[in-house]
């Protein structure tokens, strides 16, 4: 074990003065290609005058970038004209996740001047499976940093900024109004309602994606032709997500990628898809061809992509329309009634007699008695009991559990000894168990109880290799 | 009375609320035997969510419907685009409509 430890110490020895090496190329990569521009420009005018011969790098771009962008450059779509555009652009996402980091590579990539990123969290070993700008040896460390890091050593000619903040209505206006687009990466109401917002006070559109289990989706709100000189009608506005959406949904409705899974590549795509019509928007294209007022679907299950007509701006909303109600932001927690940051919810639903500690719980299974064996309900959805689950639980997942809810309530009637809910985190199984209770003879209700926080405290407490996920 | 056959379509989670099957093909009965009561001679997508909740949905109406409408964050769409383009609850169904319900994401 010291080995290992001693390793590791090297190793993180070894990424500090790597980071900070890389640091130096960079700085002394930045004072050179100033210089390297300001050589091509003489050049240029040498050979002017000695053979009367003209390089023309089009307007301005160097030749470094005629060389890194090349290929996108042969594109009619970007051409000279739209790299030039493209280098003076500035992009905020939101997010720093798995929409986020494919958005940011492909714009980073791409030659985008300025880039922002925000997010408020650190790396956690659960996100680099869909987060790819963030490494093992990032863990820990703030999500904005690192992706900021990645995409410096992608592309060392523009200017990241991380913003290791939570975006509220506080900060919103001030750090949005810097920037040119703003794509919503982020995974939670209150930040979609709030961005939207931001979008149509600031007048800067928002690219909008979305992704979870197998599923994606994207369109574009807040776009206005007034700021762009090729829309034929100039007074053209584009939906706001207020238009499409004026209420929230309920908070029990709305699931996450950690509560409800994500397949990585699904936000790969559509994180991957909002570079696009960023860049579209940054060369200048119009709403016929940018996702305006249209809806991309993505189904990964089927592997169906379908474009959906939406409805035009509301005349009458709240907020984008010319006679708006809500003029400055609002608390959009409250307006959404759920958190703009993942907090694990800790529920009291049950009374303390009907609740047992994970030590408890262990030393009751412990006293080894077949006649009395200790039923335990687990409650969890299927591929997260098949991922792991506590020797002799069975699984009644509670989405389905009317289903079968005869079956088990016979079961708990024929169990003679104690009976225990659990799920992840000890707010499911209560929910379980309150059903029950509310169900069952009362001469039954002494014996029910449910795991007090979980699994996890199950993995804290008792059972060290049990995987906290 | 002759009966109408449509599409229901399903995405974005809407499709858990009714047994996880994302295309149903459905034939409706005609409205007058359904609801007697009704003053209308055609389905409407108001009627057709009370259908739905009848026949349908498996269970947590209160995700699906609210009052006589559909929940917060569900977006109707009619073969391929918004309701509200075709007036929402009062849109007469077609035979051969694709309906689809697709609950708003908001992971990323």
């Amino acid at each position: 074990m010291d080995f290992i430890s001693k390793l590791e110490k090297e190793i993180e020895e070894l990424r500090q003065n790597l980071a900070s090496k890389e640091q130096e190329l960079l700085s002394i990569k930045h004072k050179m290609g100033t210089a390297e521009i300001h050589m091509d420009n003489q050049n240029g005018s040498s050979l002017e005058q000695t053979k009367a011969l003209k390089v023309q790098f089009g307007e301005t771009l160097p030749k470094w970038a005629i060389e890194r962008y090349s290929r996108q450059i042969l594109l009619p779509e970007i051409g000279v004209c739209g790299q030039e555009k493209l280098m003076q652009g500035r992009v905020l996402i939101v997010g720093a996740g798995g929409l986020g980091c494919p958005a940011a590579v492909y714009l980073a990539g791409a030659g985008v001047g300025e880039i922002g990123i925000i997010d408020y969290d650190t790396v956690d070993l659960t996100n680099i499976h869909r987060q790819f700008l963030h490494t093992e040896g990032d863990q820990n460390i703030s999500k904005a940093e690192s992706a900021a890091n990645s995409l410096r050593s992608i592309n060392s000619r523009i200017k990241v900024t991380p913003y290791n903040v939570q975006l509220d209505s506080k900060n919103a206006l001030d750090i949005a109004s810097k920037y040119d687009i703003i794509l919503d990466c982020s995974d939670n109401v209150p930040t979609r309602y709030l961005l939207s917002d931001v979008s149509v006070l600031t007048k800067i559109p928002l690219i909008s994606g979305s992704a979870l289990k197998m599923e994606g989706q994207l369109t574009v709100y807040g776009y206005r032709a007034d700021k762009n000189p090729s829309e034929k009608d100039t007074t053209y506005r584009g939906p706001c997500y207020r238009c499409v959406f004026p209420s929230p949904p309920p908070a029990e409705s709305v699931g996450s990628c950690s509560a409800n899974g994500v397949a990585g590549s699904v936000p790969g795509a559509i994180g991957a898809l909002q570079s696009l019509e960023a860049i579209k928007y940054l060369v200048g294209q119009t709403k016929e061809t940018l996702l305006v007022e249209r809806l991309l679907l993505f189904d990964g299950e089927d592997m169906t992509f379908r474009t959906v007509k939406l409805r035009g701006r509301n005349l009458k909303c709240p907020i984008c329309s010319d006679t708006p109600t809500i003029t400055r932001l609002v608390d959009y927690e409250m307006f959404c009634n759920s958190s703009a940051q993942e907090k694990d919810l800790d529920l009291k639903i049950l009374g303390p007699e009907n609740r047992i500690s994970a030590t408890e719980l262990a030393d009751k299974l412990s006293e080894i008695d077949l006649e009395q064996r200790h039923l335990l309900v687990d409650v969890r959805s299927e591929p997260e009991f098949k991922m792991c689950s506590i020797d002799g639980a069975v699984n009644y997942p509670l989405d389905q559990m009317y289903r079968n809810f005869d079956d088990l309530l016979g079961e708990i009637r024929r169990c003679t000894s104690h009976v225990t809910f659990i799920c992840r985190r000890g707010n499911d199984s209560q929910i379980a168990a309150k059903r029950v209770l509310e169900e069952i003879e009362e001469n039954h209700r002494s014996k029910i109880k449910d795991l007090f926080g979980g699994l996890h405290a199950w993995s804290k407490n008792v059972d060290c290799n049990f995987p906290i996920y | 009375m002759t009966t109408l056959k449509i599409q229901l379509q399903f995405g974005g989670g809407a499709e858990l609320l009714f047994d996880k099957i994302k295309k149903r093909e459905v034939e409706l009965p005609s409205l007058k035997k359904y609801f007697p009561e009704s003053q209308k001679e055609k389905w409407t997508i108001k009627e057709l969510l009370v259908w739905m909740k009848d026949n349908l949905l498996m269970e947590r109406p209160e995700l699906f419907v609210q009052g006589d409408s559909v929940r917060p964050g569900i977006l109707v769409l009619i073969n391929d685009a918004d309701w509200e383009l075709y007036g929402e609850l009062s849109y007469e169904v077609q035979e051969n409509d694709v309906i689809m319900f697709i609950s708003t994401l908001h992971g990323g």
